[in-house]
């Protein structure tokens, strides 16, 4: 058979199906379009909201050490190159106890407070920290219990600034909004392959004489299925693409005229613009596989 | 074989009957000892067993439900047998693979009661159909399908949707559209049964036609008045069994009565 002239008819045939049955075809964009409406929210929020929790995670993935007071150079040294090494640390700092004041004097408006105490003959009360950067979050409370008991660290009741509230809950919270992030558009995705399967089942019911033909005078299977494929393709893709302008409508809209909402930048915007056009046409022609393959089989 | 609209290089002497040729040629349809029960327990077809020569013309005629159409069926392997072997042109159909099914299909040329056209389509493009989704490179695709349409008398029709067509001229489409493969089999599940007398006698004769042409013919019918007009082959079924096979049947059998 020839490939081209084939091909041309192929693509004809699905384009006078979506016609001839444009009814159809129009309730399928628009529940498809719904479907991956969804499924474009579901993954804008998700990332969005994964921005906000990587923020927290990157402030939160960091363990600050403090060292006991007149501890030698050669230890703190050591402590930091073997606290280093391990793979759970992306980046480690050392921070003296004068850098530790002027950062409280600055952050916490402290400078007034540690002046009076060196006057007084007390000295700088803070003490020098390593600050380690870690590459996840779980490995915080981690390193924390590797370190907190080790004799090199500040005597006080926090020889870190390991919060036990604060980065468990974090966790949580991640791991919910990855899971749910992942369900919801599972879920959807499925909705949308169901829909399109039910729908191109229904165009080769209404089509089933036309198939019966093809069939009868010897037209292959593929033959026959080509043109449904194709069809939930277009399907597929032209829901995708009113999908993406009303999603980065709405996005522009919300953005205030700042680019588009909940920070989602042009980049991840049209990374999801051609996520949800392959979706599409993979669902669409998927659907349809599925679909027109009982027709066939009778 | 070979349809053109030039007189074609005549199988059987002009007048002739195609079964009066001596052939040693091997027979296109074989039944052997084919049985065909259906799910739901029905014995259609009942240890029957036939051949049919090539350029052949038979009627299998028998009352509604008694298999004529089942016999059909298993010729295009739209079922299979449940005993027994169809062969076609020498091939098992049991042991066709479903990809090797389009192949067998386009060998022959099938037409049913109800015409099986697409409303929606023009009668070129009804008999165009049939090419486009088979081999849509296929050059002088109009010149084939005028040709098929000149052979049925429908030339003139070209755009005419089915629905503006008679009766007739809607199965004259249905024959066209199953001549543009230039078949070897011509099946026809009671052409005439939704048509009139006059009409479906016009079929009858374009079906000889074109068996005529070279084509071997298989028509299912309870028509009584062509069957015996025509005075072909004729193999009768009742309850799934072949109980006549004639060379020059009748309806019925001679002496038996019209209930």
């Amino acid at each position: 058979m020839n490939p081209i002239p084939a091909l041309k008819f192929v693509s004809r045939a699905a384009v006078q199906n979506i016609l001839r049955n444009r009814g159809i075809a129009l309730a399928s964009v628009l529940t498809i379009t719904l479907t991956l409406l969804g499924a474009g929210i579901a993954v804008v929020v998700v990332h969005a909201l994964d921005g906000v929790l990587q923020t927290e995670e990157s402030q939160a993935s960091v363990l600050k050490v403090f060292m006991a007071d007149h501890l030698a150079f050669a230890s703190e040294v050591n402590l930091e190159k073997n606290l280093g090494s391990s793979a759970s640390v992306a980046t480690s700092s050392f921070e003296n106890k004068n850098q530790a004041a002027a950062q409280a004097g600055s952050s916490l408006g402290l400078t007034q407070a540690i002046n009076l105490l060196e006057k007084s003959g007390a000295g700088n009360p803070l003490p020098a920290s390593l600050n380690f950067h870690l590459r996840n979050i779980k490995a915080v409370s981690q390193l924390n219990r590797e370190v907190s008991t080790s004799a090199l660290l500040d005597s006080g009741p926090h020889p870190t600034d390991y919060n036990a509230n604060v980065i468990p809950r974090l966790e949580r919270y991640i791991f919910v909004a990855q899971l749910g992030g992942g369900l919801v558009v599972g879920v959807v995705g499925a909705v949308a392959l169901v829909i399109i399967t039910i729908s191109v089942r229904t165009a080769a019911f209404v089509r089933r004489r036309e198939i019966e033909i093809m069939k009868l005078v010897g037209a292959t299977d593929w033959f026959v299925r080509w043109p449904f494929v194709l069809e939930g393709v277009i399907v597929g893709v032209i829901s995708a693409l009113v999908a993406s302008i009303i999603l980065l409508g709405f996005g522009f809209g919300f953005g205030g005229g700042h680019g588009l909402a909940l920070g989602v930048g042009l980049r991840f915007a049209a990374l999801t613009v051609v996520a949800l056009v392959v979706a599409g046409g993979a669902l669409g022609s998927l659907g349809s596989f599925v679909g027109v393959r009982r027709s066939l089989a009778t | 074989m070979s349809i053109s609209t030039s007189p074609p290089a005549p199988v059987v002497e002009t007048g002739a009957r195609s079964s009066d040729v001596v052939r040693n040629e091997p027979p296109i349809i074989v039944f052997e000892n084919v049985t065909k029960v259906y799910p739901n327990g029905l014995a259609a077809i009942q240890d029957a067993s036939f051949t049919v020569r090539p350029r052949d013309f038979v009627f299998v005629v028998g009352a509604s439900g008694a298999g004529k159409s089942t016999v059909i069926r298993l010729l295009i392997r739209e079922e299979r047998a449940t005993q027994g072997h169809v062969l076609v042109e020498g091939q098992d159909l049991a042991r066709l693979k479903h990809r090797h099914l389009p192949r067998l299909r386009r060998k022959m040329g099938i037409v049913f009661q109800d015409f099986k056209l697409l409303p929606s389509l023009t009668v070129e493009q009804n008999v165009a159909f049939a090419i486009q989704v088979t081999d849509p490179g296929r050059p002088h695709l109009k010149e084939k399908v005028g040709e098929a349409l000149y052979i049925v008398g429908l030339e003139d029709k070209l755009l005419a949707y089915p629905t503006e067509l008679s009766g007739g001229e809607q199965q004259r489409v249905a024959i066209a559209r199953a001549l543009v493969h230039r078949p070897r089999i011509f099946l026809a599940d009671e052409p005439t049964g939704n048509l009139d007398p006059d009409a479906g006698w016009g079929i009858v004769q374009l079906l000889q036609q074109i068996n005529h042409r070279g084509a071997t013919v298989v028509m299912a019918t309870h028509n009584r008045e062509v069957v015996d007009l025509c005075r072909r082959r004729v193999l009768a079924i009742e309850d799934g069994r072949i109980v006549r096979d004639e060379a020059e049947g009748s309806y019925l059998r001679d002496g038996d009565a019209i209930l």
